[in-house]
């Protein structure tokens, strides 16, 4: 039995997803994306500038952001995709259905897939898949959840898990659950800590210069008969907007990707350019932009100071500010056309309220000094100035320190902070965010902990797990809607704007927002800057 | 002369062992390690544990050191922690970009400043002069990532002569090349054009004033002839510090217009190995610019020999 469209929209996939670190980069810093120079149609090999370059192309031992996928989505495919509609549906895999608790999931391959070296797609591949990424210390924990995938037949795999999840496929449309070849697997066996990229996706590597370029070319073999268009791909890393920009301005790309609002302002409406952003059409979360503070050190720990940040934090003068005319006010998790969405009680800006908060904790404590951490990125530098600002004129001592994007996660994890910039919690399902607010997550300062801000509430808890077990779709929204107002309640995030991805490209370029999947449905246009290359062409 | 020689050499191997061992512990110094940026929220107190061991960083740092230094002996400086390529490989794809950018911004940067030299130097004080020295005064003043936004504006988004950003190996398409360093070279140059047309325009204002020079003049020998073969040469010193100082800082130092212009030099690399806490990266590619620096200003000490052998008479 497949799961409902709203079980779907639900999807537990905690045990799949695990740390998903693309989705804490510091606010700013992951502003790297990529121009895939796609050319287009019968010759093209579209170049397109990503933001930042990743560290390689095995998934059991590198991390794939943003850019990651990008890199994934030519040279992979995922056993499930995210439709249109929030659904998740066959991709590589031609079903995927549980048992009648949930806990048991049988999977049934494509026939006839052979991987860009000429081997078959098996059962047996994917286990093997599964054994790595279990065995990984980056994506191990996240299939803690997933006690054994085994051989059923030549195209059929179990899973058994630890309990019902409703929602397990959704994992699959993940990093964990693009399929790579058993040679790549082998060759990491051998000693080879960087095998060459072998895999089912539409186009098959060529070359990779690392800051320089990255080209695959048309898979001639592709399993999706008449897919891709395009004879070859380039992917090449520009860090620096502008630049980036400039290059798309110059003719030297025909996409780019940013997550700096401007771009959009920059480009939309410009003849000869078309823009696409993840301001509609989001399905699930959107990353958010916002300040975290630490529920588990002085003064933050005090809820008083959280409501007194919260209060004088003007986020309407930043988003008219930095967000580029897009912004809309933001008061949790969720974006009103979402059905999770709902009025959550987060504190309005009133800084008169805001400094008698402060001066009552003044009384007791004396004048509430903070640091705010960020990264060193010229745009979050101008935003943390102007909070800075706000924060003391209703008393506060707010100090600003820049730290590397490495270092400030280190802080996060180990609770070595009192307020920092971040983004996060873009996700299909809420549920993919357990992690980040679940009490068992959470520790004390100086212990590992997933949980950043330390907030630790029962009612959170108990919420995001009734949301993950239940298949009544009232009770799961009632259930998010919960841990939203809980979240304006407990502020251990302060929220400043969503954070926006943008695609340019240039009129050229055709279909790169509208994908199909293998079933005819149209897919997941634009998640969160990853779309697929599959089946865009150029237009002469 | 050959005795200096070997006395420089000798000091060269005492000085790249020193710049080892420094580049060992500050790196080792910097906040953090690479764990957090290879297992990211995956870096649990075990899987820490269980990740040093596999890279070997749980060992104490003297034999971390001895280790590296041993390998780096035997022409291995490790491999990356992150995207697995060898330092060496990083190193053989990112120094012909660096290089051919350092080159071609002294070539450039030379063949503005010597001659503007040596046309102001005749007659001091006067509107080229003023004009020149102005100008060069002003040029100190822009940084390079000041300078390249400025002429991608006008040179690439404005006029469309040149790319914006982008890199094309010299062997691909030597045209191509050439043409898409114009506007990162020219970035780098306006610096080094000041530096060096104000320290020879000073030195041969000096050198005219000499009686040699006089003696050439009242022997009827054309100023051209002067110029060039009289009061060039021990002008030159100066010229020639500068240029070995400024080209060996600009070894790695291009790294921001690197950056700006999407090109995969060594600069760029080390800059992301320090952010990324990849230690043996940014150990392998530190040692061989200072190594390089250093031999570097070994062949400038030797190019002073033959400028002025009194120097190794002295």
């Amino acid at each position: 039995m497949e799961p409902s469209s709203a079980d779907a929209l639900t999807a537990a996939v905690d045990a799949l997803l695990g740390v998903d670190l693309s989705r804490v980069d510091a606010l700013g810093l992951v502003d790297l994306l990529r121009s895939v120079e796609v050319q287009m149609r019968r010759l093209a090999a579209v170049d397109h500038r990503l933001v930042a370059e990743i560290d390689g192309f095995y998934p059991p031992n590198n991390h794939w952001d943003t850019n990651g996928y990008l890199y994934a989505q030519c040279l992979y495919d995922p056993l499930m995709a995210i439709a249109a509609n929030g659904t998740i549906q066959p991709y590589l895999a031609e079903s995927c259905t549980p048992n009648s608790t949930y806990d048991t999931w049988t999977l049934v391959l494509r026939p006839n897939v052979k991987f860009s070296d000429g081997s078959d797609l098996t059962a047996t591949v994917v286990v093997n898949n599964f054994a790595a990424l279990k065995a990984s210390l980056l994506t191990g924990q996240a299939l803690t959840q997933v006690v054994s995938c085994t051989v059923t037949g030549p195209l059929t795999l179990e899973y058994k898990l630890t309990g019902p999840n409703p929602a397990f496929t959704a994992g699959l449309t993940t990093q964990v659950g693009y399929v790579f070849g058993q040679a790549m697997i082998d060759q990491y066996k051998s000693g080879n800590s960087a095998p060459t990229p072998v895999g089912t996706g539409p186009f098959v590597f060529k070359e990779w210069q690392p800051n320089n370029h990255f080209t695959a070319t048309k898979n001639p073999g592709y399993w999706r008969k008449g897919l891709p268009y395009l004879d070859q791909i380039t992917l090449r890393p520009i860090p620096d907007t502008i630049q980036r920009e400039s290059t798309m301005k110059t003719g030297g790309v025909d996409m780019i990707g940013s997550t700096d609002p401007n771009t959009i302002k920059r480009f939309q409406g410009q003849s000869g350019y078309q823009v696409v952003d993840s301001l509609t059409g989001v399905i699930g979360e959107p990353s958010m932009a916002f300040i975290m503070l630490n529920t588990a050190v002085a003064p933050t720990n005090d809820l008083r100071i959280r409501q007194a940040l919260a209060m004088s934090l003007n986020q309407a003068t930043i988003q008219k500010i930095f967000g580029g005319g897009f912004a809309q006010p933001i008061n949790g998790l969720f974006l009103p056309n979402s059905p999770y969405y709902s009025a959550t009680g987060y504190p309005a800006y009133n800084p008169a309220e805001a400094k008698k908060l402060v001066a009552s904790y003044k009384a007791e404590h004396g004048t509430p000094a903070l640091q705010l951490l960020t990264i060193p990125d010229p745009r979050l530098a101008q935003v943390v100035q102007i909070i800075q600002q706000m924060w003391n004129q209703v008393g506060f001592d707010v100090s600003i320190s820049q730290i590397e994007q490495a270092n400030l996660i280190s802080n996060f994890i180990s609770g070595k902070f009192q307020a920092a910039t971040s983004y996060q919690f873009g996700n299909v399902n809420p549920d993919l965010n357990y992690v980040w607010w679940s009490t068992t997550t959470a520790g004390p300062v100086g212990s590992i902990a997933l949980n950043f801000p330390r907030n630790s509430d029962p009612v959170i808890e108990q919420s995001m797990l009734t949301g993950r077990s239940t298949t009544d779709t009232a009770t799961r929204v009632a259930a998010y809607q919960t841990v939203n107002k809980q979240l304006a309640k407990d502020l251990p995030y302060l929220w400043l704007e969503q954070y926006i991805f943008s695609e340019v490209a240039t009129s050229r370029v055709q279909n790169f927002a509208n994908p199909t999947l293998p079933n005819g449905m149209k897919g997941y246009a634009f998640d969160e800057g990853i779309f697929s290359p599959t089946a865009i062409w150029l237009s002469k | 002369m050959g005795k200096y020689l070997i006395r420089r050499f000798l000091q060269l191997l005492v000085v790249s062992f020193i710049i080892s061992v420094l580049v060992f512990m500050l790196v080792h110094l910097l906040p953090g390690d690479p764990t957090t940026q290879i297992l990211g929220a995956n870096d649990t107190a075990a899987n820490r544990a269980i990740l040093l061991k596999q890279l070997g960083l749980n060992l104490p740092l003297w034999h971390q050191y001895t280790i590296w230094l041993s390998a780096a002996f035997h022409g291995n400086l490790g491999t990356s922690y992150l995207n697995h390529f060898s330092v060496t490989h990083i190193l053989a794809t990112g120094a012909p970009v660096s290089i051919e950018l350092i080159l071609l911004s002294q070539i450039l940067a030379f063949a503005v400043a010597i001659p503007l030299a040596l046309v102001v130097s005749r007659k001091p004080n006067r509107a080229l002069d003023n004009i020149s020295t102005t100008t060069t005064f002003g040029l100190l003043a822009l940084p390079p990532f000041v300078v390249a936004p400025i002429l991608v504006a006008v040179f690439a988004v404005g006029l469309g002569w040149f790319p914006a950003t982008g890199y094309v190996p010299f062997n691909q398409s030597p045209a191509t090349n050439i043409h898409d360093m114009v506007l990162p070279a020219v970035a780098i140059t306006a610096g080094s054009i000041a530096v060096y047309f104000r320290l020879l325009r000073s030195d041969l204002i000096s050198t005219l004033q000499q009686d040699f020079i006089t003696m050439a003049r009242s022997k009827g020998l054309s100023n051209r002839r002067i110029m060039w073969r009289h009061a060039f040469r021990p002008s030159s010193f100066s010229l020639l510090a500068a240029a070995g100082i400024n080209i060996g800082s600009l070894i790695a130092g291009t790294f921001v217009v690197e950056a700006l212009f999407a090109m995969p030099g060594i600069g760029y690399a080390l800059v992301q190995a320090v952010e990324q806490r990849d230690y043996l990266v940014v150990q392998g590619i530190s040692l061989v610019v200072a190594i390089a620096f250093v031999v570097l200003q070994f062949i400038i000490d030797f190019i002073f020999t033959i400028v002025d052998p009194r120097v190794v008479r002295e």
